[in-house]
């Protein structure tokens, strides 16, 4: 123990990239997929026009934007119903799904009647529970909200309660050391901690929520995208088919990069929401 | 805070699991003065961790009663007097350092030192020498830094009672004997009790007023050695090494008896 200096070793994490540099990695990431892209709707366009294949059994791309043109009203009408449903009813799987994690970890006995229920639970095929709540609820929004929040809570739920549960033991002796309360170290350590879990969660959940919405689409609506493309079935109307499955898969990428979006939003508060690893 | 006295009296401690009884401590007493640094030394798994809990009255012992300050232990750690400093940082990712610093006082009740939090984990930020990173994030800092945020998160507390458990057991020598260096520093200027567990001699006598050698099965304290040296110490002198070489002897015997009785 000498009185010389010595110097500590400090890791200055580096600054990363640029944004040009970012955008220029993304785009050279992307190419290869994009071209594939292309190159198959060629290929289906031309399989199409070569074997002379009537347009009620398949659509061609070329059809399928001239019908998204036409269409267009017809379908941003739809596409705003079916919004509204996965939005509301992916609000309320976070509610119901953080909730209920919070109350399994915070409470034992609650976990151990509770936690057996919601996995029994979760191998009913929800799918199949649609004419169940339209015979309940109608045909209004409520049937749809019922059935994307049981089939989107889940995995929200489980992430989170496994999040809940990783937090640093010596974070707990600390806090009783200054005497605070359990549900003190729930809401400012636990939760914190969660974040990155819930994060998963929800990637997860948004896509259930739009599954959600459209099968209880095709159980009984009078709109929405699900049911424009069982009307068109019924009209044998394939490109405007084709046309609300093109719309629903960009609805889908939508939402899934606007949960990205909210990570970014999330750790500007929380930085480990993504920097921490979640299997 | 001022420093208070821990007097501790027939500790005993017992833990069942599986329907086996492990006796950890047995009879244990400390007497501890305020202002006092008593290090408590001994092979792993003897029990020092779970005595030092007890002490902090983060552990109710099997038997024995603790006081602090004349007080049972209980209303210490109601009133904030415990300040605990561990193995790991254990620092929040998402704070930074000042943040992390603030964070235990934050988590009091008391609303009028939750308004100065901020002001005191500075403090104690600078007292630790780590005055210019306030702002950075844990995964900025190196080992070192980190345990020194974590130690500024004890002393922002103001404690009367300083807990430490082998808080620089994961760090390597030369941040180490820095570390040494700087905490006995913050101890002459605050004169707080410090309770301090390690498994490293050197480390014991540079820094304590008095070292109590723990036997295992079950935890008891075999010799106590008071280091009458005046400080800062220097770790070559013939005193110093004779300190050494004392504990050294006590300690292997205790390693040897706890590997017999294992
Ligand atoms: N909560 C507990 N339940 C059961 N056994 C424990 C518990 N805490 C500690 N022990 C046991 O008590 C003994 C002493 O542990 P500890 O105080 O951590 O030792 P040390 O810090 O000296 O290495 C060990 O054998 C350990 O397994
Ligand atoms: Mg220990």
């Amino acid at each position: 123990m000498s009185t010389d200096t010595v110097t500590i070793a400090v890791r200055r994490s580096a600054h990363g990239p640029s944004a040009g540099q970012r955008i220029a990695e993304r785009w050279s990431a992307l190419w290869p997929s994009v071209t594939l892209f292309a190159a198959v709707l060629i290929a289906w366009e031309a399989i199409v026009v070569i074997f002379d294949i009537s347009s009620f059994i398949i659509a061609k791309p070329s059809e399928i934007v001239m019908e998204t043109i036409a269409s267009w009203d017809l379908l941003m009408e739809a596409s705003w119903v079916t919004t509204q449903e996965i939005v509301y009813g992916f609000v309320l799987s976070i509610l119901l799904g953080v909730g209920l994690a919070l109350l399994v970890v915070r409470f034992k006995w609650l976990d151990r009647a509770l936690y057996p229920l919601i996995v029994l639970f979760q191998v009913v095929p929800k799918v199949a529970l649609a004419p169940i709540f339209i015979l309940w609820f109608g045909y209004g929004l409520t049937p749809k909200l019922w059935l994307i929040v049981v089939i989107a809570f889940f995995p929200i739920t489980l992430n989170m309660i496994v999040g809940l549960k990783s937090f640093d033991p010596d974070l707990q002796l600390l806090t009783k050391s200054v005497g605070s309360s359990r549900s003190q170290f729930l809401a400012k350590v636990q939760f914190p901690t969660s974040l990155p879990y819930l994060m998963a969660g929800l990637r997860i959940a948004i896509t259930l929520c739009v599954i959600g919405a459209v099968v209880a689409e095709f159980s009984g609506a009078s709109s929405g995208l699900g049911y424009l493309i069982q009307f068109a079935s019924t009209q044998l109307d394939t490109p405007l088919m084709f046309a609300a499955l093109v719309v629903i898969s960009v609805l889908g990428l939508v939402l899934y990069y606007a949960i990205f979006w909210l990570e970014l939003l999330v750790a500007r508060f929380y930085p480990h929401v993504r920097t921490t690893q979640v299997q | 805070m001022t420093a208070s006295g821990i007097f501790a009296e027939g500790i005993d401690m017992t833990f069942t699991r599986n329907r086996m009884t492990h006796h950890v401590l047995s009879a244990v007493d400390v007497d501890i003065a305020p202002g006092g640094f008593v290090s408590l030394l001994g092979p792993s798994g003897c029990g020092k961790s779970t005595l030092l809990k007890i002490l902090a009255g983060l552990q109710d012992p099997t038997a024995g009663t603790v006081l602090i300050g004349g007080t049972p232990v209980a209303r210490a750690v109601a009133e904030g007097q415990i300040g605990l400093v561990q193995q790991k940082p254990a620092l929040l990712p998402w704070k930074t350092a000042l943040e992390n610093a603030a964070f235990l006082i934050e988590m009091t009740g008391d609303r009028a030192t939750k308004r100065t939090a901020k002001e005191r984990a500075a403090q104690a930020l600078e007292l630790v020498g780590l005055r210019g990173a306030e702002n950075k994030l844990p995964h900025e800092l190196s080992g070192g830094m980190a345990q020194r945020v974590s130690i500024a998160r004890a002393l922002a507390l103001d404690p009367s009672i300083l807990f430490m458990d082998e808080p620089f057991g994961a760090l390597d020598a030369i941040t180490r004997d820095q570390m040494n260096e700087a905490l006995y520093d913050i101890w002459t200027r605050t004169q707080k009790t410090v309770v301090f567990v390690t498994h490293s001699i050197p480390e014991a006598v540079f820094l304590s007023q008095t070292v109590h050698v723990m036997n295992a099965n079950p935890g008891r304290i075999s010799l106590s050695v008071d280091i009458d040296l005046p400080g800062p110490r220097s770790t070559t002198s013939a005193q110093f090494l004779e300190y050494e070489r004392v504990l050294h002897e006590e300690l292997d015997r205790n390693v040897e008896e706890a590997r017999i009785s294992a």
